[in-house]
């Protein structure tokens, strides 16, 4: 494969760059692979690299839908964070954070990951210490958590609202320092081009219309572009999750919903952390172009449509000049929504399933972005080796069934309630 | 300075009233009517900003929200605001604007550097590189990007400015006042429907403004003022200037951005900067007409080159020549009414057509002015750097792949003309799937999706004569469905000139060794090359390759660039346009101001405050308020110098040697009605209802169908069929809401009313051991003693002629009443209570002391009913009835629900009986475990208990029923704090509970 | 902004409402046993189709009733609304 590298860039240019290669193929579908990925965005591919990677297995194609990348991982708002008060969810995050600080090297592909900080705001003093639980949990799990007071978050965000016209005051908040953004459809490429290398197939444009399944294990998937027989199958789609659920006849504790996200016209840079707002929903950071990528709330109800409404925006940005005024003076540029797999409890579900070799990644809610490459590992390890990970032990899809909970949150099965 | 391009008459500006404005701190001259745009070129500036990556000179390229160049830095009334279009920005005396990008100046702009670098920035040239050294891209690579991107700079300072919101409905709403908006709007008017017609321009009338047609034996221009003046004063019409139209959302509503103020160099008093319109709409129409497009060439960034519309706006409405030495450009017949506009004006135009030979009334008619017409002949790059000097053009071949011999030809513009682009985005929006029309290359709405129906060049209909007939039929029709009156008006007659076929061609090779850049997409500087890369690495799908390269991804959102980049990467994949597909159009149509979207919901009004009765004395006696939820509550009456802790203390130890006054009015009450009202709570809440008596009051726990503690309170039984329900602040509205649920859709055959009376009642919660005391004094004709009034009695009152209700409930856990009179007596309640309590030396307390006094008795709150706890959880077991089903009882019998080592409320002492443990600690074994360290529980919240002078905490503990006696260590790492504890029982102060039925 | 018919209060918009979820989803009678999965269907698992969709709505800054709406969620597209009490053919 390419390197890719300032001395290839250079060299390139004065071949008026006519010489790159693909980044990844177009090929046409095999009869068999040894394991079929369903879903061509981040998780998938991230899932794909690490069989080959991590446990050799290159027979392996990932089928998609449309084009790779084109669902939620190009859809978010880049934001990559292990601020997590249950362990499930800290040690599998953090140990994400690691694959993230890599990544870049890693896949030689730059994804420009920019562990830039992220504070979340707090309104009161009960809010203070529900950080304070939070955050110390992080710290004892080992990860990177400082408590701010007023007077700090004023040093490191002045243009949030310190005045005295303010609904719900800024006491403090809690930043984890090594949190940030990334390129997210980078990830998607990056994946995609090392998978590619590795001899992974990617195949677009197919459409998985049914699964072939005999006496309790898998055999094979029924598309679009024909019938490919797979020794495993591991389903990674998101909000159409439900969707492929159904074929199967299973019912999940998962909800299909929107969740919309605006930036705003580019501006020189006034805001180097990502910042959410504690007396509401809504976060913002500034991108390398410049923009206020900013989002919230949940359209509220179930949906498919990646087309949300303006009154979820108003209340969104309501938020946002309640906490930093000056995005008033700032112009909405662009909006888009994203279809979310909600789970009953907030945390995802990363599991085998009563089929035999057929393999569940699912349930990420607005959290799945940043989860990319520890889904993609563990699940990879999941497929490879038949059996959970102790990452992803939680993850259980019979955690429902039993009262294992993992609900950062508090809000139960009410998904739309974000 | 003088206006040199402006000339002498013509135009729809006033040219009697001249304003002063500075451009980069140099003042200069325009007229009212002009935008910022037009009033600089009249001054000659066409120097305007940088581009994006390679920071090129940029200038003006089109007239109005499609342009892509010209972004300002605006200043006005002593605020700045950043990227304001040029183009739409209307002139007003005084305005100030800047160059943005750029630095030290637009003249001369070290960003430029990166021009001569572009070889080695080719699109997604940051993917490649930048990798190495691993920390550099955070600390070194990307500061410097993120300085050298984003476009003007946003004051960080309060905006203080007003907007406001409107909602309204109509039967037509149309957008965009062209000639089809115009007729529509017309006919439906005069069959009395409700319209609402929108113009994003200060003036109405779209194209007619600038073309040269006859509408009813009148030009263009003077029809559309006869409508327009017509239709103002018709009580049935609103119409709106400086509207957008910019977002058509689910089941017909629209939103509208209506620029009140910004044409003014001020905003008038009480008046908003701007106004959003949220529109529900019977039946749109949509007459947003067209947008012309580039043709793509060499250096077509050059200021100078524009689209040959732009060119022919600036001088039939503003009166300005864009160049006295143009070339036009083009591909269809369009850029022939440019040439003719500047001929008529006394300037030379050439016209370089790329077709063959085509014929035409317009054609004729340049021709016959004497127009050099120059066949066959393309524009292959512009020269000049900060302006257009020259062109190099040559003729091109039938098949449009070679060129013939470059000749350089002197000019100080191109306008140049691709043909036109309906402005779809609208139905596109609305869900409407659109297709690929051959004959103009380029797509148009198809089958409405919602009542939507697009007219004119919106849906690529180019003939005035079809448009205004279409439309004042559709304007007829939509409306006489509605109205039921069908008002016939004589459609006028059209005269305007036919036009022919244009070019299906939209780039100009690259002669033999030239490297021109041809850009696509202007702001964000794609290039043809761009898209090739993209290509050549697999990038294929639109959306990759816009992705990629960013093209149509600046804040014109690719309204020059978008078909362009189709037809490029049709040609590359050898694929049809519409097999290529457009990416999704999405609102806002264009870039749309957040403090309009928020509208008056700011400060301190961004969400609603509830205040209690007794608001205004809890002020008046130095109450400091808590947030609680939207409700403000007093968290403690400072006294002196007194601190949180001082004063909670104070109010605490009051309450537990004497006498305290609470204001609870914020708690959540529901009256609960009917004969089967038992049952409900029965099934509600998890411990038995059926024989309450009359009289009597119970606490209850209520959990979520998945088991988990949903909500706690007492509810009273008032009557024999009326309780009283109590509920936490917090979870007022969702209780009401989850009753309702189950009375409504569940249990329908139970005979129940629920009502929320939160507002009803203000309530006061009178604690202490002299509160019966107190009480006998407040209600001297009621027996309140032990046997009258016993813990969990209830009973009426008069209080001073006021009828109260006594429920003797106690959450401190002393000896305590709540009394509730109606909320307009409540002030009058308290001032007796305090008035009457002083002879027990009665002192309010507030939310503060209130957790102090809870805390060590162990009375769970929202901090252990975390959304996360079972009743086993909070020590409640004794409150779930093992007899009876209830809401969420099923859930319990889960595995991780019955553990036997499942976490429990206990208490948490420090040894040293001195260091108070910080709410949020972690319970762990050993403080020097490695990391990940095991945590065993949490500190819920923590006081400091005034019964023993010492801290004591709240903690949920795994296996707290056995922990009792152990010793931990309470961590937070946060803090800093390792604290020694042992781990006591939850019930620190009188553990039997004497006290409550002292 | 969706605009959907109350069927007591007529056409409202959106934003007097607050989402319920899947109304096809049946709560268990009371007092009666039920398995681990019944009682699991009803609290966690969704079907959550694309689609035609029956969902619960309540009307809470107005007549306060929970009613049932067919709805495309896909679309968005509203095909009827019902009362609570009312079968949906």
């Amino acid at each position: 494969m390419q390197k890719y590298s300032i001395f290839n860039l250079v060299k390139n240019a004065f071949s008026n760059h006519q010489n790159w290669d693909l980044a990844w193929k177009d090929p046409t579908p095999k009869e068999e692979y040894d394991v079929v990925i369903i879903g061509g965005g981040g998780h998938g591919l991230a899932t794909a690299y690490y069989l080959a990677k991590e446990h050799n297995i290159t027979k392996v194609a990932i089928i998609e839908k449309g084009w790779i990348g084109g669902g939620n991982v190009g859809r978010n708002t880049t934001i990559i964070r292990s601020n997590y008060m249950h362990d499930e969810n800290g040690l599998f995050s953090e140990f994400g954070m690691d694959l993230w600080r890599k990544m870049s090297q890693d896949l030689n592909y730059n994804v420009m990951f920019s562990p830039r900080g992220i504070i979340n705001l707090a309104h009161s003093d009960a809010q203070m210490n529900a950080y304070a639980r939070r955050g110390n949990s992080m710290r004892l799990n080992g990860i990177d958590a400082v408590l701010l007071n007023r007077e700090q978050v004023k040093e490191i965000i002045p243009m949030a609202d310190f005045s005295d016209n303010v609904r719900f005051p800024i006491f403090g908040g809690l930043m984890q320092p090594s949190a940030g953004t990334a390129r997210h459809d980078a990830v998607a490429w990056g994946y995609a081009r090392q998978a590619d290398s590795m001899g992974v197939d990617i195949i677009q444009n197919c459409e998985v219309i049914g699964f072939d399944v005999n006496a309790g294990k898998i055999k094979g998937i029924r598309t679009s572009r024909g019938n490919i027989k797979a020794k495993k199958v591991g389903i990674c789609v998101a909000g159409s999750t439900n969707i492929l659920a159904e074929k199967l006849n299973m019912t999940l504790p998962i909800e299909t919903h929107l969740l919309q996200a605006c930036v705003s016209e580019p501006v020189k840079p006034v805001l180097d952390k990502v910042v959410t707002f504690g007396a509401g929903h809504f976060y913002v950071s500034q991108s390398d172009k410049g923009e206020m990528v900013m989002g919230g709330d949940l359209d509220g109800y179930n949906s498919y449509a990646q087309r949300g409404n303006l009154p979820t925006l108003q209340h969104v940005l309501t938020e946002g000049i309640a906490m930093m005024p000056f995005l008033s003076k700032l112009k909405m540029l662009r909006t888009w929504g994203g279809i979310m797999d909600m789970s009953m409890d907030g945390s995802p579900i990363i599991d085998k399933t009563h089929i035999e070799g057929l393999y569940l990644n699912c349930g990420w809610c607005y959290g799945g972005f940043k989860a990319t490459p520890a889904s993609g590992w563990t699940f990879a390890h999941t497929i490879a080796q038949d059996r959970v990970h102790e990452l992803n032990a939680g993850y259980s899809l019979n955690r429902f069934s039993t009262g294992h909970l993992i609900d950062e949150k508090g809000l139960g099965t009410k998904t739309w309630i974000s | 300075m003088t206006q040199a391009f402006r000339i002498e008459n013509g135009g729809l500006i006033n040219r009697d009233k001249k304003l002063s404005f500075k451009f980069n701190g140099k003042t200069y001259f325009g007229y009212e009517g002009d935008t910022l745009a037009s009033a600089l070129l009249a001054n000659g500036v066409h120097l305007v900003g940088r581009s994006f990556k390679y920071h090129r000179p940029r200038g003006f390229f089109g007239a109005g929200v499609d342009e892509p160049y010209a972004v300002v830095q605006l200043y006005r009334n002593g605020e700045t605001e950043p990227n304001i279009k040029a183009t739409e920005q209307e002139l007003f005396e005084g305005l100030e604007a800047k160059s943005v990008n750029c630095w030290p100046s637009v003249n001369f702009d070290i960003g430029a550097i990166n021009n001569f670098l572009k070889i080695f920035l080719p699109a997604g040239f940051y993917y490649k590189t930048f990798m190495w050294p691993k920390s550099f891209w955070y600390r070194i690579y990307e500061p410097f990007i993120r300085k050298a991107a984003g476009l003007g700079v946003a004051s960080t300072k309060h905006d203080k400015e007003r907007y406001e919101h409107k909602y309204e409905y109509c039967d037509l709403l149309i957008a965009g006042s062209g000639p089809s908006g115009l007729a529509g709007a017309y006919a439906a008017a005069k069959n009395g429907a409700k319209v609402i017609l929108a113009e994003d321009k200060p003036r109405f009338g779209g194209s007619l403004l600038t073309s040269d047609v006859n509408i009813g034996n009148q030009s263009g221009k003077d029809w559309a003022e006869g409508i327009i003046a017509e239709l103002k004063i018709m009580p049935n019409v609103v119409v709106k200037n400086r509207s957008q139209i910019f977002g058509y959302y689910d089941h017909n509503m629209l939103v509208m951005s209506e620029k009140v103020s910004d044409h003014l160099p001020s905003t008038k008093k009480y008046h908003p900067n701007k106004r959003l319109w949220y529109i529900r709409a019977k039946e749109v129409l949509i007459s947003s007409g067209s947008i012309e497009r580039p043709i793509v060439f060499g250096n077509n960034d050059t200021p100078g080159v524009m689209l040959s519309s732009a060119a022919k706006e600036y001088l039939k409405v503003y009166g300005v020549l864009v160049g006295r030495k143009p070339l036009v450009f083009t591909n269809n017949d369009s850029g022939y009414e440019t040439a003719i506009e500047f001929k008529k004006h006394g300037v030379d135009p050439v016209v370089l057509d790329s077709r063959k030979n085509a014929e035409s009334e317009i054609i004729d008619e340049a021709r016959n002015l004497g127009i050099n017409i120059k066949n066959s002949y393309v524009v292959v790059a512009a020269q000049g750097y900060k302006k257009v000097k020259s062109a190099d053009i040559a003729s091109i071949s039938d098949d449009k792949k070679q060129l013939g011999k470059i000749e350089n030809i002197e000019c100080d513009c191109i306008c140049v003309s691709g043909f036109w682009t309906p402005t779809i985005h609208l139905a596109s929006q609305s869900g409407n799937k659109t297709k690929f029309k051959e004959e103009i290359d380029a797509f148009v709405p198809g089958q409405s999706k919602q009542n939507e129906i697009t007219l004119g060049a919106a849906n690529g209909v180019f003939s005035l004569d079809e448009t205004i007939k279409t439309s004042f039929k559709a304007g007829s029709e939509l409306s006489k469905k509605l109205t039921k009156k069908d008002n016939e008006i004589a459609i006028p007659n059209v005269v305007e000139k036919k036009s022919s076929q244009h070019d299906k061609f939209w780039c100009v090779p690259l002669p033999k060794g030239k490297n021109y850049k041809r850009f696509l997409d202007f702001q964000n500087d794609v290039a043809v090359s761009d898209v090739e890369i993209a290509l050549r690495e697999g990038y294929r799908s639109i959306e990759h390759v816009k992705r990629y390269t960013t093209l149509g991804m600046a804040t014109d959102q690719g309204k020059t660039s978008n078909l362009n980049g189709l037809q490029l990467v049709s040609e590359i994949e050898n694929k049809v346009v519409p097999a290529v597909g457009h990416t999704t159009f999405r609102p806002p149509y264009t870039p749309v101001s957040i403090g309009a979207i928020v509208g008056r919901e700011v400060g301190k009004h961004s969400k609603p405050t509830r205040k209690s009765p007794m608001h205004s004395w809890h002020e008046k006696n130095n109450a400091v308020f808590v947030d609680a939820g939207v409700w403000l509550r007093p968290r403690y009456y400072k006294r002196g110098n007194e601190n949180l802790f001082e004063a909670s203390k104070r109010e605490a130890k009051n309450v537990r040697t004497n006498v305290g006054v609470c204001d609870v009015t914020t708690l959540g009450k529901i009256d609960v009605k009917g004969p089967d009202a038992a049952e409900l709570l029965n099934r509600v809440y998890t411990n038995a209802w059926l024989k309450l008596p009359v009289g009597k009051a119970r606490y209850g726990v209520m959990l979520r169908e998945d088991g988990i503690v949903m909500d706690d309170g007492t509810t009273t039984r008032i009557s024999e069929n009326h309780y009283h329900m109590t509920t936490t602040t917090a979870q007022a509205a969702n209780v009401l809401s989850h009753l309702e649920y189950y009375l409504q859709l569940v249990w329908p055959e139970l005979n129940v009313n629920v009502v929320s009376t939160t507002e009803q009642w203000a309530g006061a919660a009178i604690a202490g051991p002299k509160s019966r005391d107190l009480l006998q004094k407040l209600f001297p004709n009621s027996d309140v003693s032990n046997e009258g009034l016993p813990f969990m009695g209830y009973m009426e009152g008069d209080l001073f002629g006021v009828k109260a209700r006594i429920f003797r409930i106690s959450f401190s856990g002393e000896l305590a009443y709540e009394v509730n009179v109606e909320s307009d007596y409540g002030n009058f309640m308290w001032e007796k209570i305090i008035e009457v309590g002083e002879e027990f030396n009665i002192q309010p307390y507030g939310t503060e002391a209130l957790s102090t006094l809870r805390i060590e008795m162990g009375h769970v709150a929202g901090s252990e009913l975390d959304g996360r706890t079972i009743p086993y959880d909070n020590a409640l077991e004794g409150l779930v009835s093992k007899k009876k089903d209830f809401i969420g009882k099923r859930s319990l019998q889960r595995s991780a629900f019955t553990a036997e080592d499942r976490q429990r409320l206990v208490g948490v002492v420090p040894l040293d009986k001195k260091t108070s443990i910080p709410e949020g600690s972690h319970l762990v074994k050993d403080d020097k475990a490695p990391l990940p360290n095991p945590k065993l529980g949490h500190i819920s919240a923590s006081c400091w208990s005034v019964e023993y002078d010492n801290p004591f905490s709240l903690a949920i503990l795994k296996d707290g029923k056995n922990m009792i006696g152990e010793k931990l260590f309470a961590m937070s790492p946060l803090k800093n704090k390792v604290i020694p504890v042992e781990i006591v029982s939850s019930h620190y102060v009188d553990p039997k509970g004497e006290r409550v039925r002292s | 902004m969706l605009y959907i018919n109350c069927p007591h209060c007529g056409m409202r918009s959106q934003n007097e409402f607050s989402y319920g979820g899947d109304a096809s989803v049946k709560r268990p009678e009371i007092n009666k046993e039920v398995s681990d999965q019944e009682w699991d269907n009803f609290v966690y698992n969704r079907k959550s189709l694309r689609g035609k969709h029956l969902e619960l709505w309540q009307h809470i800054s107005g007549c306060r009733q929970w009613i049932k709406v067919e709805r495309d969620t896909a679309t968005h597209e509203i095909f009827r609304t019902f009362k609570a009490d009312e079968e949906v053919a």
